[in-house]
């Protein structure tokens, strides 16, 4: 859908960043501040010319360096949506939307913008002006007012910098339901790690202007050398631990956190008592009200519920692991189930529980 | 505590002193020159009549008419003037940005001086402009060249404070929204910068209305030709004070109204915008 090499003289140092979409829907550019992560974006969408390379959307070549090949941004047909969401302060929110739909007929135009109002929950908002609204309300209009002209693909510039946590996660699901609904490609830029996690099928890390992984982001997460990458600190559970036994032959490394909570990882190699890191995502831990038999997940836990909070779809349960023999360790788990199974199991606060987590699904961050 | 709001009252009193009485004073000194006219000007036989006088009227003709053409040329030509000027970087622009401000500091009357030395009928481009038929000097053209000359810079300055400050990430999510540049322009920058815009013109009018050295210089004072308003005035002086009261009052009623209409409309633009 969207891949290309970007050459460009950055600052100090060469732009020089190859990347592609394959058949994924989105593609997540991640690194730290000054990377050249937002330096690609612009050059997708048109706003900078590079020196060299090539990038193609959709299958039309729109920059070419050999051939001199270039379509203006105006032309190119994709959503833009830099870090300041750049809503037009003269504008209505109406207005705004319908910026992009110039030359349509107005019926239509009216079809799509209710269409999208709908989508964003924006409707009551509609004949406000952008300084008015708070800051999530503007995210929305700026999604909105982005997909409007129905672009070939969405570029986003840190999307949710300007959001504090709560309103990530409630966003983060929004756009995970416009590439869903709308099938819109997308490429996030992010230095955000549950970014990429949560909304893109494949990315690449650039650092200093050069791609030092690439991949899907459980692949690259898995990946112990990440280089000089920031923490993934919203991979919503980290726990600090040291080794106990590398096990070539059995495919895991025992690791023991929170005190003595043993839990399996996927095999790498380390010395006994290596400290080491270790994530594993809200969305990937189970939840039993019995302790489960002959099942091939690795890691069962034994945990009491120390509170459950009901999101827009799914709900988050809070867990506090209980050492099988002092009962001393000391470790919580941030839970994520749909509602229905919270009703299902009777899931409330002091439930015994086990948590169930597969190997696969701890991610050693060393 | 009664002994303590005393003496706040009077330590408030004492600042109100401090500062209010140089402000008095300056009031004074603007408005007593202004109420003079009309003090003087109402004692004058039959001033009211006066001040639609034909000798008012037809200078107030020329002048509505030449500033008012120059604030269209203004508009139209310093428009691009300030934006290039605000956005983009060339070889030699703060050189360009200091000759556009230079009007602003040079003597009218040698600006008025140079543009009849280089218009002029004995100048090479006069001499040319003769040769088709055209003469400059002394004519309603000369008032507008003097009138653009001098108050053009105010509007620049101002139109490119407004183009500064227009967002640049705004233009370009404009651009990917499929608007070609200059469509931005007019749906984005123009509207964003309309404000100083129209502050600069009402500041370039006003000043074109009450331009006299360089109109002097150039093209003269012939009454129902290039004479206006400020130019009637020194003419009137010489043989009748009551037509020069007459013309001063009729002068300083136009600048109060747009003084206040600029406010008022300033005033709406900024719920607008």
């Amino acid at each position: 859908m969207i891949e290309g090499h970007v050459l460009h003289r950055q600052g100090p140092f060469t732009l020089d960043v190859a990347f592609s979409m394959g058949n994924g829907r989105s593609l997540g550019i991640f690194g730290p501040s000054g990377s050249g992560k937002t330096t690609t974006l612009r050059a997708i969408a048109g706003l900078v010319r590079p020196a060299g390379g090539r990038i193609t959307i959709g299958g039309e070549t729109v920059f070419d360096a050999e051939s001199g090949a270039w379509t203006p941004p105006h032309k190119r047909r994709v959503g833009y949506m830099p870090q300041q969401y750049a809503l037009f302060p003269h504008l209505t929110v109406r207005k705004n939307i319908a910026f992009g739909l110039q030359g349509w007929a107005t019926e239509e135009a009216d079809r799509r913008i209710l269409e999208l109002a709908a989508l964003f929950h924006i409707d009551d908002l509609m004949d406000r002006r952008p300084s008015s609204l708070s800051s999530g309300q503007q995210q929305r209009v700026a999604l909105a007012s982005a997909l409007a002209p129905r672009p070939r693909v969405l570029v986003l510039d840190e999307p949710f910098s300007a959001l504090d946590q709560g309103l990530r996660h409630e966003l983060r699901r929004e756009i995970k339901t416009v590439q869903d609904r709308a099938s819109v490609p997308m490429v996030i830029v992010s230095h955000d790690w549950a970014d990429m996690v949560a909304l893109c099928d494949r990315m690449v890390t650039i650092e200093r202007g050069r791609v030092t992984s690439e991949g899907t982001p459980t692949e690259i997460l898995k990946r112990p050398a990440a280089g000089i990458l920031p923490w993934p600190t919203s991979i919503d559970n980290v726990f600090e631990g040291f080794v106990t036994l590398p096990d070539k032959f059995a495919g895991v490394t025992a690791c023991t956190i929170g005190g003595e909570l043993v839990i399996e990882a996927p095999y790498f190699e380390a010395r006994q008592g290596d400290p080491v890191r270790i994530g594993i995502r809200a969305g990937d831990i189970l939840l039993a009200i019995e302790r489960p038999r002959s099942i091939s997940a690795r890691n069962i836990i034994p945990g009491r519920v120390v509170s459950t909070r009901a999101g827009d779809f799914e709900t988050e349960v809070i867990v506090e692991a209980i050492s099988g023999i002092t009962a001393s360790a000391q470790a919580t788990f941030r839970v994520e189930i749909t509602p229905r199974a919270v009703a299902s199991l009777g899931i409330a606060p002091g439930l015994h529980v086990w948590l169930i987590i597969k190997t696969n699904s701890c991610f050693v961050l060393a | 505590m009664a002994f303590q709001s005393r003496s706040r009252k009077v330590s408030e009193l004492r600042w109100a002193a401090l500062g209010g009485l140089p402000v008095v004073l300056f009031l004074l000194f603007v408005g007593l020159p202004l109420a003079a006219i009309l003090a003087r000007g109402a004692g004058e036989p039959g001033f009211i009549s006066r001040l639609t006088d034909a000798s008012v009227l037809q200078p107030l003709r020329i002048t509505f008419a030449t500033s008012l053409i120059t604030l269209a040329v203004i508009c139209v030509a310093c428009t691009p003037v300030s934006y290039v000027l605000a956005r983009k970087r060339f070889p030699g622009r703060d050189i360009v940005d200091s000759l556009v401000e230079l009007p602003t500091v040079l003597p009218p009357v040698v600006a008025g001086l140079g543009m009849l030395m280089a218009f002029g009928q004995r100048s090479e481009i006069g001499q040319a402009l003769e040769a088709i038929g055209i003469s400059l000097p002394f004519s309603m053209t000369a008032v507008v060249f003097a009138q653009i000359f001098v108050s053009a810079p105010f509007f620049i300055r101002a139109a490119k404070i407004g183009f500064e400050s227009v967002d640049r990430s705004l233009e370009e999510t404009a651009l990917t929204l499929g608007a070609p540049p200059l469509q931005v322009f007019f749906r984005i920058t123009l509207p964003l910068a309309s404000r100083s815009m129209i502050g600069g013109a009402v500041l370039s009018w006003t000043r074109a209305i009450g331009e006299f050295g360089a109109t002097l210089m150039f093209a003269g004072s012939l009454a129902g030709r290039t004479q206006t308003m400020p130019l009637a005035i020194m003419a009137a002086f010489e043989h009748d004070l009551g037509a020069t009261l007459a013309l001063a009052t009729v002068l300083m009623a136009i600048s109060l109204a747009v003084l206040v209409v600029t406010r008022l409309l300033l005033r709406r633009w900024s719920v607008l915008t």
